[in-house]
């Protein structure tokens, strides 16, 4: 018997079948429920519900997948980066070149670090930011280069490697959402002085609330984000209560990762190279059906999927003619999808005071006009994908064949 | 040894786990798949309006969280001064900081340990915008007095109510006096979850829809991935919500029990108060047992006796915010808070826990009372 209830919605169609959610993680979790109860009776019986043993035990697993010499778990993806930079000793208004396409954490973590973001345009043939680009928005202020590896792919490491090289800038990456990515046999995260992971519940490891990590080699970094995310306190916290009496060496926020969502995470992790590989055959799978369809102006191009080198499809994203309308089609079909993001970051209200006018950087404006997410995820049928593709081509064609 | 009675209870949820790992199990597999500020947050939020007069409640990721987004809401940032207390826990020093502001200590009182009015009053400044009086332990701050400072220098009033939930003050709520005041439910908190999170608490519709969009990155709730402000992630998970839904009925007879067992220990500590042992003002109005802490001349062979009878004990705060590496920059040279000294010198926190058995905490009192004896039949 159900412990919750809410009231039921209305209107519901009678087969949830023929609905194709926009996300839904429901059967692996179904799937990987044995293992996710015996944690969760862990986590009662430690008594301690966040910042404890399973937070702990995540961070060792995955220090394990990710190569990363430090994991520090924190309450999101957005803290993660916030703490990051702040640990990365980013001053009152230092420059962090960004992308303008991308979540809007990737510039609001500069700014609540102290910074000022500094954007640039992407590579439209991939959407990642483009290092070209970057080197020609560098200025005096210019102290960090954050790239982000977005939807399907990392952005170039190498490039924005030479280039933090060249001109003396402080690489970062907003990996929230490339785990399992690689280049070079490095983990997305690691190519510069940090990274970070979101647990947000669509994210290839997704937890069931908000979470998430930094990811890094370098010990001093490792340190002050574990002190930031706990109120500034030093040392070992983590599954201590009676560490909370001592005093405060930084000024720290709290963000502290809960130990049921860890519990989650753990099960999830022992599933995720599957996961992962589930989601490559469901995105070759859209490629096949969705290539050549009149209306569709672009698939995603081939990632790499080597043992060194590796992409991993977390979105998949197309440029579709008149997209607002494929979107409202779609959800008359009962099939949801996503506009990852309508709107660039430059021409976001929130960062009008940086000046920015439309046209500044096209090929992120042309981004938000024209792409939209398809469902994606290991519990999506291939059929599911069938019917997505069936759809679209009915709404540009008005015919499924 | 370990404390057979520790301080910090790991069974706090014991008698809800199957509770909470059927909600896991439920959202993990619902249809909705709706896990961050869903229907059951909405719930929750609602059900909490109820306990503070109607005032507009936004849940969000922790007490911490909700101090920041409080301030941002407020406006509050650089070149403006906050007053807050000089004793007490870092994210009343902490969140004036990050939002780029700067704290400027006053002093507590020797007795409550809580914002002394009248030293807040005499720390504003020109730049002055707030002032943020904490409630502290079990005492909430003199609200009434704050509330008049405030209105007399035209300064926004905060409230960190994250310890109070649950208190009255002259009939009002903890959380419902001034601008606005936040709750705290990490664990340990009156109101404790299995996670963290916290709300804010306000009778100002526009503070609220502030803070509301401020939570979840600057998004107005109707047009997604649209940013109308330099936002933040502090959310709440549907999980916690549906469990806070759940133990909400049972709240107030924990409250009860915890003043119960508060007033016995008082009425039995009362008369150790020339023997070196204080304990917190008696009373219920503008309480809320949270922490019961005492002041004790020796402190730390208090807590060492208290231990080696297996009574767990806890030092919050172990040094004024102005002596901690994080704040000193913000403590004037040659400026003194010798209350906050004195109360980090001497505070000691004992286990005051609902599911405490009346045995447990006579327990308690008796070996508290040992200590005092011992001291005494010293030459």
């Amino acid at each position: 018997m159900s412990v919750i209830s809410l009231p039921r919605k209305g209107n519901q169609p009678p087969a949830a079948s023929a609905q194709i959610p926009f996300f839904s993680q429901a059967a692996g979790f179904h799937r990987l429920w044995p293992d996710i109860e015996a944690r969760l009776h862990e986590v009662a019986d430690s008594g301690k519900f966040s910042h404890g043993a399973q937070v702990a035990r995540l961070e060792h697993l995955l220090a394990d997948y990710t190569g990363a010499t430090h994991v520090v778990g924190v309450n999101s993806g957005t803290d993660a980066l916030i703490l990051l930079l702040r640990a990365c000793g980013l001053g009152a208004g230092d420059g962090v070149l960004v992308p303008a396409f991308t979540f809007v954490a990737t510039a609001s973590s500069v700014v609540h670090a102290g910074g000022r973001p500094q954007f640039t345009d992407i590579d439209p043939a991939t959407y990642q930011m483009c290092p070209d680009a970057a080197a020609r928005a560098i200025t005096p202020r210019t102290r960090a280069v954050m790239p982000v590896h977005l939807f399907d792919r990392m952005a170039d490491v190498a490039a924005f490697a030479a280039l933090a090289s060249r001109h003396g800038l402080t690489l970062l990456e907003d990996s929230a959402e490339a785990i399992g990515m690689r280049r070079q046999g490095r983990h997305a995260g690691l190519h510069g002085v940090g990274g970070v992971l979101s647990f947000f519940p669509s994210k290839t490891l997704g937890a069931i609330g908000d979470a998430g990590a930094v990811l890094t080699d370098d010990a001093g970094i490792a340190t002050s984000v574990a002190a930031l995310r706990h109120h500034g306190r030093p040392g070992a916290t983590i599954g201590d209560f009676p560490a909370i009496k001592t005093g405060s060496e930084l000024v720290g926020v709290n963000s502290k990762m809960d130990d049921v969502q860890a519990a989650v995470l753990i099960a999830k992790l022992s599933t995720l190279e599957q996961d992962i590989a589930r989601r490559a055959e469901l995105a070759a799978a859209y490629t096949e059906r969705l290539s050549g369809v009149p209306g569709v102006r672009r698939v995603p191009g081939p990632v790499t999927d080597g043992r060194d080198d590796r992409d991993v499809c977390y979105a998949y994203v197309i440029e579709v003619e008149d997209r607002d309308r494929l979107a409202t089609a779609l959800t008359a079909a009962g099939i949801g999808t996503e506009v990852y993001y309508p709107v660039p970051l430059h021409l976001q209200p929130c960062f009008a005071g940086l000046g920015h006018r439309p046209g500044d950087f096209p090929h992120a404006e042309d981004a938000c006009r024209r792409t939209i997410a398809l469902p994606l995820y290991p519990d999506l049928t291939v059929a599911g994908v069938d019917r997505v593709c069936a759809e679209i081509r009915r709404h540009y064609t008005g015919t499924t064949s | 040894m370990t404390a057979t009675l520790p301080f910090f209870p790991p069974d706090l949820f014991e008698a809800d786990r199957d509770t909470l790992i059927g909600i896991v199990r439920d959202l993990g597999t619902a249809p909705a798949q709706r896990f961050i500020l869903g229907d059951h947050t909405a719930r929750f939020e609602q059900a909490l309006r109820d306990t503070v007069a109607g005032a507009d409640v936004v849940a969000c990721g922790s007490g911490t969280s909700a101090l920041s987004l409080v301030l941002a809401a407020l406006g509050i940032g650089p070149g403006d001064e906050v007053v807050v207390p000089a004793f007490g826990c870092a994210p009343i020093a902490a969140t004036v900081v990050t939002a780029g502001a700067t704290p400027v200590f006053a002093d507590v009182r020797p007795d409550t340990m809580t914002l002394d009015p009248g030293l807040a009053e005499a720390a504003i400044t020109p730049r002055t915008k707030a002032i943020m009086p904490a409630h502290q332990f079990s005492v909430m701050a003199d609200m009434p007095a704050f509330e008049d400072i405030a209105e007399r220098h035209g300064l926004r009033l905060v409230e960190d109510s994250a310890v109070a939930q649950g208190a009255t003050l002259r009939g009002r709520p903890a959380g419902t006096w001034g601008d606005a005041g936040v709750f705290s439910f990490v664990q340990v908190k009156s109101f404790g979850m299995p996670g963290e999170g916290g709300a804010v608490i306000t009778r100002n519709p526009d503070l609220a829809a502030t803070v509301r969009m401020l939570r979840n990155h600057g998004q107005d709730g109707k047009r997604r991935f649209v940013h109308h402000r330099v936002g933040y992630n502090s959310r709440f998970d549907e999980v916690q919500a549906a469990f806070q839904v759940r133990r909400l009925p049972g709240l107030a007879a924990r409250l009860a029990r915890r003043a119960d067992i508060a007033a016995y220990y008082t009425e039995r500590f009362a008369p150790l108060s020339g023997r070196g042992i204080t304990p917190p003002p008696a009373g219920r109005d503008g309480r809320c047992y949270y922490v019961y802490c005492l002041r004790a001349d020796r402190r730390d062979e208090l807590a060492a006796h208290l231990a080696a009878h297996g009574i767990g004990t806890h030092v919050y705060y172990p040094a004024p915010l102005p002596a901690q590496p994080a704040f000193a920059r913000y403590a004037p040279p040659g400026a003194a808070w010798p209350n906050a000294v004195a109360a980090s010198e001497t505070i000691l926190a004992l286990p005051v826990y609902p599911h405490l058995s009346d045995a447990q905490v006579e327990h308690i009192a008796d070996a508290v009372g040992q200590f005092a004896d011992r001291k005494e039949s010293r030459p």
